[in-house]
């Protein structure tokens, strides 16, 4: 936890984002609380649909209809609940505070103008006097992931690889000197050696500058590889979160587990690898009551099916399960045995 | 069994008028696909992997080199002739979403192969049903409840399944499967892969699988042989897990050392490698393609040709001049 002095800490706090469908107003995001330590990065994690993008965009206050926030509160130090803000001191705040790297970063660029073009656009509308000192900044910035800053600046989105648009559009968060970055599938559709190229940029960049980072991905490697905590998303609800390699060395979460065991792996029995029976829930097919997870629940008790389990602290964890507390000491046992 | 010889393919970008720019997608590719074995490409993006994919499918013409299938040399044939040939070579490509017709159902999606089958061999109806039934069945897919659904009522891994199910109506030799679980969501790739596997242990269907996920190559079955591909050649290939285990060629070394450590249950490999620099397609041609790159490379990497071979203690073939094992692969915590 390097500069905790210049980066803000976060307390999401107990948020819920509904959509509105033809089945009326459905949560994506239902009562997560969730800390982001000054300093720290964080990964979530979790397969499609379950939340990670909307919960991402909930600490913009940017959620567009259909969507938006229904409940709960996002306290970033320095700019108090963004839930409230509303109209210019919002659209500030993105940019100024808070630096975004949407998913398919790799796709967003304007395909008509340069990237510098782009990024004194990005300058005038924050109302950026020093647009030479912001050039400065971006070719630095660029040059500090290893690309050619000026050549990369007279470049058109075409001209560059998907690994070097990733380092654009980390860039573009950064370069008004934002200290709390979200990432939002920073290496999805990469190949394996440009996405520990990005991962490791994204590590230094965020020690150098005293971040707070939020990586937003579908692959526990990702998050195993870059964050301090991981926060594990299912159904709208994160079912465990803790310390990284805590997690991963000794998940809690029937989910979890799971879902570590679906990982396909270098070394190892194959046999042991095994899928997760069932699939991922919708917004239509969250379970309203009981446990969001239950039907594809190896540990599932009569209690999963009414009453949805709150989120409790066990040691290092905040887990969401009505099967750990009673199943832990079994293990600990186990262990010491 | 299907093999290649010295397939070569280069493609010309046109930019405009004076900046017309050759890529050299496949410098001279030899593989050998046996039938009901599999086989697995790996590499990074733009290496290739794709176009001998399409080629080998039949979708994808080639410069020079041969592709012989079940002994027939298909340049020996008028290109109507290779049609049935090619037809038993199922393309699955990554995105199970573009895949499929939204506005057919997937009982219309699986009529269309039979329909012509039918027509050819002259069955009946019955014989259409029966078939999609056992299709879906093949692909661990409930037909009562799949067959009157349209595709985005189904989830990425079931689409993927229903791919899947369409190429097996044409009694595939082979099915070759392009990053086909990278879209799939995580709990359910192994699904896919199992199910993979498990054709080619059933129905003696070979799978050719293109990845640039390791990992994922070894579950299509042990027995299988990994090609290393990079800038349009082998350059090292042998069983899936001798290499992974023992890679000697410092481009499949930094493949592996960049896969991910699920720290806290893994730790990482002792000497992992880095390549110097990133993947430039306009690199000079001379010497070793990967020397740019290498963090190992001599004089000679830099003016001579490794060509793919066997060396002295050595398991797998490698097309490298300095060949040494390097522990890259993670290994799990606590051993
Ligand atoms: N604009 C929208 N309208 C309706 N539903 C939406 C919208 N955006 C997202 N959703 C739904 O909300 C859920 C969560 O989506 P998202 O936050 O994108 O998940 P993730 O990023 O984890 O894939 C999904 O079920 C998705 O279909
Ligand atoms: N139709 C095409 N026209 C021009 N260039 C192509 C075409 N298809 C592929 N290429 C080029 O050939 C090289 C290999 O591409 P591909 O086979 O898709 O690689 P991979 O699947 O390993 O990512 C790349 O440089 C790519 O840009
Ligand atoms: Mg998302
Ligand atoms: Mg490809």
């Amino acid at each position: 936890m390097t500069n905790a002095s210049t980066a803000p800490g976060v307390r999401i706090g107990d948020l819920t984002v509904v959509y509105k469908t033809q089945a009326g107003e459905l949560p994506a995001v239902s009562g997560v609380s969730l800390e982001l330590a000054p300093g720290s990065i964080t990964g979530v994690v979790g397969e499609s649909g379950s939340g990670k993008s909307t919960l991402a965009l909930s600490l913009l206050n940017a959620v567009q209809s259909p969507g938006r926030i229904s409940g709960g509160s996002v306290e970033i130090d320095g700019l108090g609940d963004v839930v409230g803000l509303r109209g210019e001191s919002l659209r500030k705040a993105r940019g100024r505070h808070i630096g975004y790297v949407f998913q398919a970063a790799q796709n967003s660029l304007n395909p008509l103008k340069t990237v510098g073009k782009q990024l004194l656009d990005l300058g005038r509308s924050h109302g950026v006097d020093d647009l030479r000192g912001l050039v400065r900044e971006a070719k630095e910035l660029l040059g500090r992931m290893g690309l050619d800053g000026a050549r990369v600046l007279d470049s058109h989105q075409h001209e560059l690889s998907g690994g070097m648009r990733q380092r654009v559009g980390i860039m573009l968060a950064l370069v008004l000197n934002a200290h709390l970055v979200v990432l939002d599938e920073p290496t999805t559709a990469l190949d394996m050696i440009t996405q520990a190229t990005i991962l490791r940029i994204i590590r230094e960049v965020h020690e150098e500058r005293g971040l707070t980072t939020l990586v937003i991905t579908h692959d526990i490697g990702v998050v195993a590889e870059v964050a301090d905590r991981l926060a594990v998303m299912y159904g709208g609800r994160i079912v465990e979160q803790g310390p990284t390699g805590a997690v991963l060395g000794a998940p809690s979460h029937p989910y979890t587990k799971g879902l570590i065991k679906a990982i396909p792996r270098l070394v190892g029995s194959l046999d042991e690898a095994r899928a997760l029976p069932g699939r991922p829930p919708t917004l239509a097919t969250v379970p309203t009551t009981g446990c969001v997870f239950r039907e594809r629940c190896a540990e599932r008790m009569d209690v999963c099916d009414s009453d949805d389990p709150p989120a409790l602290a066990h040691g290092d964890r905040i887990v969401a399960c009505h099967a750990v507390g009673t199943s832990e000491p079994a293990q600990l046992q186990e262990e010491v045995a | 069994m299907i093999t290649g010889q010295a397939i070569t393919k280069t493609f010309k970008q046109r930019g405009n008028v004076l900046d017309s720019r050759e890529v050299r997608a496949l410098r001279g590719v030899d593989f050998v696909i046996p039938k009901g074995g599999a086989a697995s490409f790996i590499g990074e993006s733009g290496c290739g992997k794709t176009t001998l994919g399409r080629i080998i499918a039949g979708l994808e013409s080639h410069d020079t080199g041969e592709i012989t299938i079940d002994g027939t040399a298909m340049s020996s044939l008028r290109p109507r002739d290779r049609q049935p040939y090619f037809r038993r070579i199922q393309l699955i490509h990554q995105d199970p979403y573009s895949a499929l017709n939204p506005t057919r159902t997937i009982h219309q999606t699986l009529n269309a192969p039979l329909a012509l089958r039918a027509k050819q061999t002259g069955r009946s109806r019955g014989w259409m049903d029966e078939r999609a039934q056992e299709v879906l069945s093949l692909v661990g897919l409930d037909a009562g409840s799949v067959l009157g659904r349209y595709p985005h009522q189904l989830s990425g891994g079931m689409r993927q399944r229903v791919v899947i199910a369409r190429a097996l109506t044409v009694d595939p030799e082979m099915l070759v499967a392009d990053e086909a679980v990278s879209m799939i969501d995580v709990s359910l790739r192994l699904g896919i892969l199992a199910l993979l596997k498990d054709l080619r242990e059933r129905l003696g269907v070979s799978v050719l699988f293109i990845t640039h996920d390791v990992a994922t190559a070894r579950y299509i079955g042990d027995d299988g042989e990994l090609y290393v591909i990079y800038r349009g050649q082998v350059v090292e290939r042998g069983p899936v897990d001798t290499i992974i285990s023992g890679p000697v060629h410092p481009y499949t070394q930094s493949l592996l050392s960049a896969i991910p450590v699920l720290h806290g249950l893994e730790e990482p490999g002792a000497q992992p490698v880095v390549p110097t620099e990133a993947l430039d397609e306009s690199h000079h041609d001379e010497g070793c393609l990967f020397a740019r790159r290498c963090p190992f490379r001599t004089g000679k990497c830099e003016s001579e040709v490794p060509v793919l071979g066997l060396g002295e203690g050595i398991p797998q073939e490698h097309a490298c001049f300095h060949p040494e094992r390097r522990a890259v692969v993670a290994q799990p915590a606590g051993r």
